[in-house]
């Protein structure tokens, strides 16, 4: 019966590479193939079991006369038993009486499967899972039968791969656009990102972060966790995660590299990741960086050369039991910009770093007006052909230079005001303002913004619109909103009446069908009383 | 102006004395309110609150002294601020007169003491 003509076996070898077979989904083609392989060979049961990700466990996906072990999510072991072995050595094997080899599978003596033969599926010489088919009566499979198998398990291994390469694509698009951040839209300050996936499309580690503060000021983070794949861009997730907890608690920059350093070790030890972690004040002019083994950011003013932060040497998160990481406190005058990128952007193979660290600060000189032009300039002088074997990323900022008159709209929240107090900060000392009326006039403008917030609107999100402007030595600030009225309630709002009118020289509430204005003016000069 | 408002606390002689640091504002007042009550001790005599390091205090800052003031006593027990020396949290607690429910001091100790007088 096995001694089938030369034709017969062209056919049958055409039915299994069929190329139609290409166009149907993977499930469906297995089980074509299955049907096929069952009918050719004369078989009673067929399998393909695939390698879960773990590469220890073959789970099955397939089967013919053997449906329980789909149903029952049937895992086998790497390594024992019969498709384990098939696995482990990546070779065919062939069992005459089940009942005297070591079979793990019960359902196969449950079926009462008497001969097997199994093939390992291969890409690329690794092994991604096993075709087998049994016989309930006695059968000495031979060489004719395996190679015929093993055809099989070729085409199932190649509709098997084209189809996880494709899912992993897939999937990796999603995570990592999930994984990177949509910037904040802040008034005066300017933020661009660029990330750049490795040329081979793998998944990579390199992320970055921006977000405000609940002081009104701005984190900024970048960072590179070492590896590739599913696993590593999963870890950086929680890193995201751990650092905007960290961040949000109010935590300086070190302690939080600290925190998560610890986070990472209890998340996978012996996972490391660098990362930069700092927080710009903006409006203040200052920033506090600190590092855990990450390349130094450079910092553009206004009016001079960009030069590169000196960090203080540090361990990545995850290297040692308890790292310290050091603050670093610098100024950052208006107008100043900061580079933050991964090492993927400056290096080049066969290069020293120091040329592709030459040639970011040298780009960086051209003074590109936007943000957004610098992030295309230096990703075309940097990586002219793209990322190469490791991927890229890159975060820039720039404190804006204020305007006079000044309009800035926030949304209608109670965590826009330090945002909006500090602007003005900024503002009202580019104007010439004593500290005196710096504090007062940000303070009485906070609590018209307060009332904008808390009576405004309710629920609703809504608009607050600031307006600063001086003349003649009076600075005049308007603070809007666009929603309807509703009395102050309690003496906590009346509080916030009397702290504006104490703390300038007129105060002036419009209230009209399109929303509340309020108008402070004060005369500058002031000294604290 | 960029530290967050830190609290810390101490009791001398029946007294708690807890210090608000930086910025006691609108984002920061409702989490303080529950854990400056928390503060009191059944056997105390009075609560200081130390705003000499404070940076800044809005209307909702205020508001949670003045509720402080009121639940204090209630339980007749007595309030005393240390205010910093100048400033605008000086002015902005002169222009809400809080002496009118607090005792108003320029030390911790002269606001202990006020508050065993």
């Amino acid at each position: 019966m096995k001694s089938r003509l030369a034709a017969d076996r062209l056919r049958d070898l055409q039915s299994i590479t069929d190329a139609a077979l290409a166009y149907l989904p993977l499930e469906k083609l297995l089980d074509e193939l299955l049907t096929r392989v069952v009918d050719i060979l004369g078989v009673d049961t067929a399998a393909i079991l695939l390698l879960e990700d773990d590469d220890t466990t073959l789970m099955a996906r397939a089967t013919k006369g053997l449906e329980e072990e789909v149903e029952r999510g049937v895992r086998i072991p790497v390594g024992r038993g019969f498709a384990g072995r098939i696995a482990a050595t990546r070779r065919s094997v062939r069992i005459l009486n089940v009942a005297e080899a070591e079979v793990v599978n019960t359902i196969l003596r449950e079926k009462g499967v008497h001969s097997l033969l199994g093939v390992p599926l291969l890409v690329e010489g690794e092994v991604v899972g096993v075709l087998h088919v049994g016989t309930r009566h006695e059968r000495a499979f031979d060489d004719e039968d395996q190679e015929l198998l093993q055809r099989a398990g070729d085409r199932a291994a190649l509709a098997i791969s084209s189809r996880l390469s494709e899912q992993e694509r897939g999937l990796a698009d999603a995570l990592q656009r999930s994984l990177l951040p949509s910037l904040p839209e802040l008034p005066a300050i300017s933020l661009a990102g660029r990330y750049l996936p490795a040329a081979a499309a793998r998944l990579g580690g390199d992320w970055f972060d921006a977000f405000p503060l609940p002081d009104g000021r701005l984190g900024l983070a970048i960072g590179d966790v070492v590896g590739h794949g599913f696993h590593a861009a999963a870890i950086m997730g929680q890193l995201r995660s751990g650092l905007r907890a960290y961040g949000l608690d109010g935590m300086s920059p070190g302690v939080v590299l600290e925190r998560l350093s610890s986070l990472l070790r209890q998340i996978e030890p012996g996972r490391t990741a660098t990362l930069l972690y700092l927080i710009l004040d903006a409006h203040g002019g200052a920033l506090t960086v600190a590092s855990a083994g990450h390349p130094p950011p450079l910092i553009h003013p206004a009016d001079g050369d960009p030069w590169y932060v000196e960090l203080p040497g540090s361990v990545p998160l995850g290297a040692t039991r308890h790292p310290r990481y050091a603050d670093l406190e610098l100024e950052f005058a208006p107008g100043s910009a900061i580079v933050l990128y991964t090492d993927g952007l400056v290096e080049r193979r066969g290069e020293p770093l120091e040329a592709g660290l030459d040639r970011l600060a040298a780009t960086v000189a051209e003074g590109h007006e936007q943000l957004q032009q610098l992030g295309d300039a230096l990703v075309d002088v940097l990586l002219p052909d793209g990322a190469g074997d490791d991927d890229a990323a890159l975060l820039l900022a720039r404190a804006m230079p204020l305007a006079d008159p000044l309009v800035a709209r926030f949304p209608a929240e109670i965590e826009s005001i330090p945002v909006m107090r500090r602007l003005l900060a900024r503002w009202l000392m580019e104007a010439g303002a004593t500290r005196a009326d710096v504090d007062d006039l940000s303070l009485a403008c906070a609590e018209a913004a307060a009332n904008a917030v808390e009576h405004a609107y309710g629920l609703a999100p809504g608009v607050v619109e600031l307006h600063a402007r001086t003349g003649k030595g009076i600075v005049t600030l308007t603070v809007r909103d666009f929603g309807n009225w509703r009395s102050p309630r309690g003496i906590h709002r009346g509080r916030g009446l009397q702290l504006m009118k104490g703390l300038t020289d007129g105060v002036e509430v419009v209230r009209s069908d399109e929303g509340t204005t309020i108008e402070l003016s004060r005369q500058l000069g002031a000294e604290a009383a | 102006m960029n530290e967050q408002p830190q609290s810390d606390v101490s009791y001398r002689d029946s007294v708690g004395v807890v210090s608000l640091q930086g910025e006691v504002d609108i984002v920061r007042a409702h989490g303080l309110r529950e854990h400056l009550v928390s503060l009191i001790r059944n056997e105390d005599l009075g609560l200081v609150v130390d705003l000499s390091e404070a940076t800044y205090i809005d209307s909702a800052g205020v508001s949670l002294l003045f509720e402080l003031a009121e639940r204090l006593v209630e339980r007749r027990l007595r309030l005393a601020v240390v205010v910093p020396d100048g400033g605008l949290v000086t002015r902005v607690l002169r222009i809400v007169n809080l002496k009118s429910v607090a005792e108003v001091h320029a030390t911790v100790g002269d606001a202990v003491a006020a508050i065993h007088d």
